[in-house]
């Protein structure tokens, strides 16, 4: 928009050739035509510092807090301690908290790969097949969805109950029916529990991720794939060589998003586990609700809140680096 | 705000020559009081408002009752202290109050209830305080305390004497393996025994009656130190995991929390379990159709076993009232306390919730309900409770984790003394570096 308004201005000025008074004249004619468009972005700036800024500030000053049990009462008002909540969610070897901030970061990282690359690989294969002429196409776009719908809450809880060992389906599925193995496995806790947790986020994730590749796939001419198959390509060199590049923007901007929201998962293992989610499914953000607010720790937990969030903006950088590409195409 | 009358009860010192007494604030009518309680029963409002409907014609001040749920009460609570905004009187878990009585922004009940420490079980009172600093900053309300449930008829059918087969920990181990040669016992209808595992919020009130009654602590007698990896408290835990790798302990229960368990015993599934009072209390409620009529019909209490040091113990917990400093109406919450204190609302409450009364004379009363209701009093005579610190919270939160990874261990085969120990030896890590905390 202001784009716009600048080489309207510039063009207006043109003839009257280049000097002070115009350029001047320019200058406070841009700042009256600007003046509505900042006027209206005024209210959401407001309250994105509001809501965002002021608290992320909030953040970073708390982590160089000593809020403890004993302090936290106080909160802003606790005594400074520099970044020795980072030294020690980093460094402190013999520190519990850091050797959980270790295990939940690990576990993190297995969660976010598996999860994102399943979501998205499985999402894309969903629309790949809708994207043909089936019968009842829309039904089952239609039902594909259902997954997306379901409350986190009701989905964390119906998945605790498919879990269980003993009555669970997944068991009699596995067990009593199919005979894949022979004793019950136990799934919500021990070492299983990464796979109780990354399942369900997967069932969930598909329905969003199959949408949005199948608007892309439905986007894509008839012709460039008539032309592709005349030529001579199957189906796997047409999915490489036209369908893919062209829906990759949207895989870049899923990725992007499926990472951040995957790292930042709390509901999932936190309904079906509890506050402590155990050594083998324990994720950072479980592990900074626990330490900041069951265990008082809370200057600690928002150290472990702002390195996540400079791992987010690493990972956003990166991204960004990896797919500009794809962004500037898409434009 | 503060009327002169709290400020003499209250103020210490400087406020000797203030006007009134404690006898003159009973007779003192109308004003307002606002009580926060939790979820205690299935209609907490509705019977906490009849509870006091007698105190509110008696003296003409009006009760209002708030509900805050248990998910939330902890932070709701801590709220409430720090901001000053909230009602007169708040309930709180008798393990939190040492955490709140440190957190500041409630009243010292010393003055008032300072001499009320005698109408109180030891382990009741004890709940009220908070180690390294003198005060009372809470009235005991409520009390729970954990025994052994067992089907009657199993023990029946297993030829078992009710009377010899929880003595000690090695005869309870002994009932179970009896209890898995009955037929159907043996895990393929029922089990012998059943027990939640890190998915209940109370794992720690299983554990530690079993490790004291090892001989070992929770914390070193100064409460510096964790102790829960003492080789006492590894006997003790090695003895509950091996219960899981033996096949007497149904290994699914670790998946539940509390109440699902609960209901595994209610519907048949299990012969022996531990639990409160409340389970006890909902025996006769045909509304519970949790109760299968073989299982409703045959429950027998019984006092946790005692351990090689000879003693027994169990967890004794409940709930206490803490009265808010930013409440303006002291006098009239004070009164409500002390009405709540009496031995006849005690034990009408008591009878509502399922849960036993905190005065001694009202435990004694409600122990003479029926055999089972005595057990439960003989129970809480092994009462104790955890170290009254600030950071106990914390610190359960970290034990009830690793307890929680040794039980999961039995059932996944990677268990043994040394596998508990080094565990526990995590735990320990993680509660001293809870205690080395400082302002």
């Amino acid at each position: 928009m202001t784009t716009i308004t600048d080489e309207t201005e510039e063009a207006a000025a043109e003839p009257s050739g280049p000097g002070p008074r115009p350029r001047r004249r320019r200058g406070l004619a841009t700042l009256e035509h600007t003046r509505l468009p900042y006027a209206l972005i005024a209210p959401a700036v407001t309250f994105m510092v509001l809501i965002h800024i002021l608290p992320m500030i909030g953040g970073l000053v708390l982590s160089l807090k000593r809020l403890n049990t004993f302090t936290f009462a106080r909160l802003f008002g606790a005594p400074w301690t520099g970044f020795d909540n980072y030294d020690t969610l980093l460094f402190d070897a013999d520190n519990s908290v850091h050797r959980g901030f270790a295990t939940a970061l690990g576990n993190t990282v297995v969660y976010t790969l598996w999860t994102v690359t399943l979501t998205l690989g499985l999402g894309l294969v969903v629309a790949l097949l809708l994207n043909r002429p089936v019968p009842g196409q829309r039904v089952l776009r239609t039902l594909m969805l259902t997954p997306w719908v379901v409350p986190s809450f009701v989905m964390a809880t119906l998945w605790q109950f498919m879990w269980r060992s003993d009555v669970g389906i997944v068991n009699d599925i596995l067990v009593d029916w199919t005979h894949v193995v022979d004793e019950r496995p136990v799934w919500l806790n021990g070492p299983n529990s990464m796979w109780a947790i990354i399942v369900p986020s997967v069932w969930r994730g598909i329905p969003l991720a199959m949408l949005i590749f199948l608007a892309g796939l439905q986007a894509i001419p008839e012709e460039l794939l008539e032309a592709a198959a005349i030529d001579g390509a199957g189906p796997w060199r047409q999915f490489r060589h036209v369908i893919f590049p062209l829906i990759r923007p949207l895989f870049a901007v899923q990725l992007l998003f499926g990472v951040i929201y995957a790292s930042y998962q709390f509901a999932v293992p936190w309904i079906m586990m509890g506050s402590n989610p155990g050594p083998h499914a324990d994720l950072l953000m479980t592990l900074v609700v626990r330490e900041s607010f069951s265990n008082k720790l809370v200057g600690l937990g928002a150290a472990a809140s702002t390195l996540m969030m400079i791992g987010m903006l690493v990972w956003v950088a990166a991204w960004y680096g990896a797919f500009r590409r794809d962004l500037e195409m898409a434009r | 705000m503060v009327p002169a009358l709290f400020l003499a009860a209250c103020g210490g010192d400087d406020d000797d020559d203030a006007s009134g007494s404690g006898d003159e604030a009973t007779t003192q009518e109308g004003g307002e009081v606002t009580i926060q309680i939790m979820p205690n029963g299935p209609d907490p409002v509705a019977d906490f408002e009849e509870l006091v409907a007698p105190f509110e014609d008696e003296t003409g001040i009006d009760v209002t009752v708030e509900e805050a749920g248990w998910d939330v009460q902890f932070d709701q609570i801590s709220n409430q202290a720090t901001t000053g905004e909230g009602p007169d009187i708040t309930q709180a878990g008798t393990t939190q109050v040492p955490f709140f009585a440190n957190l500041g922004g409630f009243v010292d009940l010393t003055d008032l209830a300072g001499d009320m420490e005698g109408n109180y079980p030891e382990g009741v009172w004890t709940t009220t305080q908070l180690s390294g600093q003198d005060g009372v900053w809470a009235m005991p309300w409520f009390t729970e305390a954990r025994a052994i449930y067992y089907r009657t008829d199993v023990l029946e059918a297993a030829g078992l004497d009710p009377e010899t087969a929880f003595t000690d920990w090695d005869t309870f181990r002994e009932t179970l393996q009896a209890i898995g040669e009955v037929p159907g016992w043996d895990g393929t209808e029922g089990w012998p025994f059943g027990q939640p595992g890190g998915l209940a919020f109370d794992l720690v009130h299983h554990v530690f009656p079993l490790i004291w009654s090892y001989g070992g602590q929770e914390l070193n007698d100064d409460n510096t130190e964790s102790t829960v990896d003492s080789d006492e408290a590894v006997e003790a835990v090695t003895f509950f995991g091996q219960l899981l790798a033996d096949g007497l302990w149904d290994p699914a229960t670790l998946e539940l929390d509390g109440t699902q368990t609960e209901n595994e015993f209610k519907n048949g599934s299990l012969a022996v379990w531990i639990g409160g009072p409340w389970t006890l209390a909902s025996v006769p409620r045909t509304d519970d159709e949790n109760w299968v009529d073989e299982a409703r019909d045959n429950v027998g209490i019984a006092p946790l076993p005692s351990g090689p040091s000879g003693e027994a113990f169990t967890f004794v917990g409940g709930s206490n009232l803490m009265m808010f400093e930013s409440s303006d109406h002291q006098d009239e919450a004070w009164q409500l306390l002390q009405y709540l204190s009496q031995d006849d609302v005690q034990l009408q409450y008591a009878e509502i919730l399922g849960f036993f009364p905190s005065t001694t004379s009202a435990q004694e009363e409600r122990a003479t309900a029926d055999e089972n209701q005595a057990a439960f009093y003989e129970a809480i005579q092994q009462g104790r409770s955890y170290a009254p610190i600030a950071q106990w919270g914390a610190i359960e939160n970290a034990y009830k984790t690793h307890f929680g990874t040794i039980l999961d261990g039995a059932v996944g085969g990677d268990f043994s003394a040394d596998s508990v120990r080094s565990e526990l030896e995590a735990a320990a890590t993680e509660a001293n570096d809870l205690l080395a905390q400082g302002e």
